[in-house]
């Protein structure tokens, strides 16, 4: 029994002098399907399997990783770590240490209405060879040059066990579809849409996404926009930013820099460290609409779990709320510091990776415009629909987001398309000039870095359309 | 054929496979024992140990192609694995990228890329931890943070073909970055397969010198600027280019060459990019791929004209060339990255520069559109205005927007000392100088 071998490992580490000890029995399985313009190029099938192990030990955290599941190696692992996690323990100046928090004891799925199994591999390729069938008929006048698409399905499952009374066993199963399209004119150039689709559960999502359907109606208007889209207008004008970018801001100038790790400065020398500052809670940072919350516990969520990685019991976080810095994301290392309770954060990618703080499904509230209230009263604007190009700096606070499906707004209407308008903001610029929120909350999908070495997590971000009034447009290069 | 556990282990595997049925096969096992030591806030935030063994299986039937990545618990691949993938095989098609595994080759092995200090940091890494950090506060700063991470990996590859090859590296990569209150950073990193105790003393003093030097910034206008750009600013940047110049990136959308065939001119004729998995002093040193063709170093970039592209065998097939020694069973990749130095020192470099930039470091490279290659990138840490040939102030951060294709052809001059560079942002390990690009563009926040 896996379970044993955990309760060892814990067990033995704390015999060994652990003050804490933690170990997660971790399997990611998962298979994929490449093509490329219709033909398979292959298929590939991972497994990792294996434990992690963290210990505290003189105040210092230790984390190692094994993928066998021999008694001998749990016991040759948990000396190691313990005795490497010592030594250093020499040269540490801040003790280590974890807040108490309220263990989970609990066994919890997210069920696959339709399952994997349901649908036959030469079905799933067929479905695969389809879209090419259906996408490369659509252009006129440009050439579908590429039509990538990975289908991915996934199954994750752990047994978390710690010294402190966890033991929480999950199984989650996840779906993805990625596609990379670039259209391709001789006078106009090139066009390039790529986009992930993923959320837990089975193959039921293939019919809630339609892709089949979307994707030769997003083709056809990507042509229309690389044939007739225009240079953005230069003055000040209001902008609506869809709900696809919407998601993504929150991501990049809430969720993370409201990872409490990264604020103490835990992450300083790779993903950075955070515009807030400790003693911020409370700070204004926006308007009355910039609420942002990141909540683990919707169902069928990409960034879905119920229990994080050090036991704890997930709920909702309001990280923002009505403009202000309101809480941030912790494990129990930085619920400590902070003198408060973890919120389960911890989330680990795969046995190998440490627990360290993420985010799970993070989106802005919704408020109660529909799209055309949002635009009728818009004389000179414009709406940015999607994006390619994005980034973000390291204290999160100076942003860019441009567009690509993006269109003129006139006299509350959409008329044509622009090109690549780019929005480049800070962080309380942002939230602090929205001035009216969409009714409809979507959510995209996306893998989230962080972490040495790097961890991509499963993660969802969403947000209803917004409108930003006077904004200045940047135009791409 | 018999050799070390790891290597019986993948003709074992190889065999079972081919009297399964399968009509070819590649066994691609890894061994790897790494440390990590983390720092933040100038001491240990976490120390970090692996073990293990990892499997990567390639398997073909009637033309399919199957690949199996496995971390499995007990180190061996379960029957079940073989049957789900046999089945799968009768309902798939042929793969047009098909071609069949390379027949074995004689490979001249690297010598000299294991160290044995390494593997004694391996497992007591306490002393470097320490010397970085002390090395870091010999300037002027208030906290250091940073990554130490050492590992010894053993592969071994065998095929159904009669390849049976394996080989040990040690490596590492150390990067340092230093905060002085309240606006200054700086950061600096290197990469070896042998420990070099001064250059891990230099990256600390390197990151620190500009934390210290970076203070007080004010802020610079958006506009079209020469910059000179630090080793890790440029290793960012070519680790793209390099990533783009894989055959099977051009095949799907992912690629500024798809527009080029080799003999184009595709950037400034100073640029000499080479693809070195034979440079013993980089730790993606490797003498032989994931089909056991052996490596050569080869421009990838030479004077400016695209000589290649990097190919394992099908992409090699698929365009009636031959392969370049860079499988990647489905995509080939760049092994380390050399560019040619010139023949300028830094100060030469700012001295060419009327009103331009230094930047040190940057982070989250994006593009709009990789076929374009319109992309920008902003940066981080220390950050310098140049008026008159010298450095005026620090400034604060701003993005380089532009496009690739321009970004190569305006490079103007190089420097004559290359670094060895590693760390988040640059993952293939380069050697490379500081570099001077004229008419860059430069955007920032206006709201």
């Amino acid at each position: 029994m896996v379970e044993d071998l955990l309760i060892y490992a814990i067990d033995y580490a704390k015999e060994l002098g652990a003050t804490y000890a933690e170990a997660r029995y971790h399997k990611n399985t998962g298979e994929s399907i490449v093509a490329r313009n219709g033909s398979i190029l292959g298929i590939g099938r991972e497994v990792r399997e294996g434990i992690g192990i963290r210990v505290i030990v003189d105040g210092t955290l230790g984390f190692t990783a094994i993928n066998t599941l021999r008694r001998e190696d749990v016991k040759e692992a948990v000396e190691a770590v313990v005795q490497q996690t010592k030594h250093l323990s020499k040269t540490v100046k801040d003790r280590i240490e974890f807040a108490d928090a309220k263990m989970g004891r609990a066994r919890y799925e997210a069920i696959a209405r339709k399952p994997f199994e349901s649908m036959s591999i030469d079905e799933k390729i067929e479905m695969i060879s389809e879209l090419w069938k259906r996408v490369s008929s659509v252009p006129r006048e440009a050439k579908l040059s590429v039509l990538l698409v990975q289908y991915g399905e996934n199954l994750e499952e752990k047994v978390v066990v710690n010294s402190d009374g966890a033991f929480v066993v999950s199984r989650i199963p996840r779906i993805t579809l990625y596609y990379n399209l670039v259209l391709n004119h001789p006078v106009k150039g090139t066009i390039q849409r790529w986009e992930l689709l993923g959320a837990s559960g089975g193959l039921e999502w293939i019919n809630e996404w339609k892709l089949d359907e979307v994707l030769p109606e997003d083709t056809s208007t990507y042509e229309k926009l690389l044939l007739t889209a225009v240079t953005p207008p230069q003055d000040y004008v209001d902008v609506v930013v869809g709900s696809e970018i919407v998601g993504l801001i929150v991501h990049e100038s809430c969720g993370h820099p409201s990872e409490a790790d990264r604020i103490l400065g835990r992450e300083a020398a790779q993903a950075g460290k955070s515009f807030i500052k400790p003693g911020m809670i409370g700070e204004k940072i926006g308007s009355e609409y910039a609420t942002v919350i990141d909540d683990p516990t919707i169902p069928g969520s990409y960034g879905f779990y119920l229990y994080d990685d050090e036991g704890v019991p997930a709920r909702p976080r309001y990280l923002y709320k009505e403009g202000v810095i309101y809480e941030h994301l912790h494990n129990r290392w930085t619920a400590k510091v902070y003198g408060v309770e973890s919120n389960a954060s911890a989330r680990a990618m795969d046995y190998r990776s440490e627990p360290i703080v993420r985010m799970a499904n993070t989106y802005l509230k919704p408020g109660n415009y529909r799209f055309e209230e949002l635009i009728e009263d818009v004389k000179l604007g414009v709406y940015m629909k999607s994006y390619m190009e994005w980034n973000i700096d390291d204290e999160r606070w100076s942003q860019r987001y441009v567009g690509l499906e993006a269109y003129l707004i006139e006299n509350g209407e959409l008329k044509g398309f622009v090109k690549n308008p780019v929005l480049e903001i800070t962080t309380r610029s942002f939230y602090s000039r929205i001035d009216a929120v969409g009714r409809d909350l979507r959510f995209y999908a996306g893998t989230c870095g962080k972490g040495e070495p790097a961890q991509g997590v499963p993660v969802w971000f969403g947000g209803p359309d917004v409108r930003l009034r006077r904004i200045k447009l940047g135009v791409s290069t | 054929m018999h050799g070390s556990p790891l290597i019986d282990t993948c003709s074992r595997l190889v065999e079972g496979a081919v009297s399964r049925g399968f009509d070819e096969v590649a066994i691609l096992a890894t061994r790897t024992d790494r440390t990590m030591v983390k720092l933040a806030n100038s001491q240990p935030s976490v120390t970090q140990r692996w073990r293990g063994i990892s499997l990567s299986m390639y398997l073909v039937k009637e033309k399919r192609i199957f690949i199996l990545e496995y971390r499995p618990a007990g180190g061996d691949v379960s029957e079940k694995e073989f049957d789900t993938i046999l089945e799968h095989a009768t309902v798939v098609q042929e793969s047009p990228f098909y071609a069949p595994l390379p027949e074995p080759k004689p490979v001249e092995k690297i010598e000299g890329v294991v160290d044995k200090r390494v593997l004694e940091y391996i497992r007591d890494p306490v002393e470097l931890a320490e010397l970085s950090i002390e090395a870091a506060h010999r300037e002027r700063i208030d906290y250091v943070a940073g990554t130490i991470d050492l590992w010894y990996t053993e592969k071994a590859l065998a095929t159904s073909k009669g390849v049976a090859l394996e080989e040990g590296l040690t490596g590492l990569q150390v990067y340092l970055r230093a905060f002085s209150e309240p606006d200054g950073s700086g950061q600096w990193s290197t990469c070896s397969t042998s420990i070099d105790i001064r250059e891990i003393e230099k990256t600390s003093i390197t990151a620190s010198r500009y934390a210290a030097e970076s203070k007080g910034r004010r802020s610079v206008e958006p506009g079209r600027y020469d910059v000179v750009l630090s080793p890790l600013v440029f290793g960012n940047i070519l680790n793209l280019v390099a990533r783009m110049s894989s055959a099977f990136n051009v095949f799907t959308g992912l690629s500024i060459f798809m527009k080029n065939k080799p003999g184009d001119q595709v950037a400034s004729e100073r640029l000499t990019l080479i693809d070195a998995p034979r440079d013993r002093e980089l730790p993606g040193a490797t003498s032989f791929d994931d089909e056991g063709v052996p490596t050569y170093n080869k421009p990838i970039i030479d004077k400016g004209v695209l000589r290649t592209l990097l190919h394992n065998s099908k992409t090699a097939s698929k365009l009636g060339v031959n392969t370049t020694g860079n499988a990647g069973w489905i995509s080939p990749r760049p092994w380390n990255l050399v560019v040619e130095p010139g023949s300028y020192s830094i100060d030469e470099l700012i001295r060419e520069v009327k009103r331009g930039l230094l930047i040190t470091n940057n982070w989250y490279t994006r593009l709009q559109n990789y076929v374009e290659g319109a992309f920008s990138t902003i940066t981080r840490d220390a950050l310098f205005l140049i008026e008159n040939g010298e450095i005026a102030r620090p400034v604060e951060k701003v993005r380089i927007a532009d496009r690739l294709p321009s970004f190569l052809k305006n490079i103007e001059a190089l420097g004559r000392e290359a670094h060895r560079i590693m760390w988040w942002e640059v993952r293939i390990p380069s050697k490379l100088p500081y570099v001077l690009v004229r008419d860059v563009g430069i955007s920032k926040h206006m709201l």
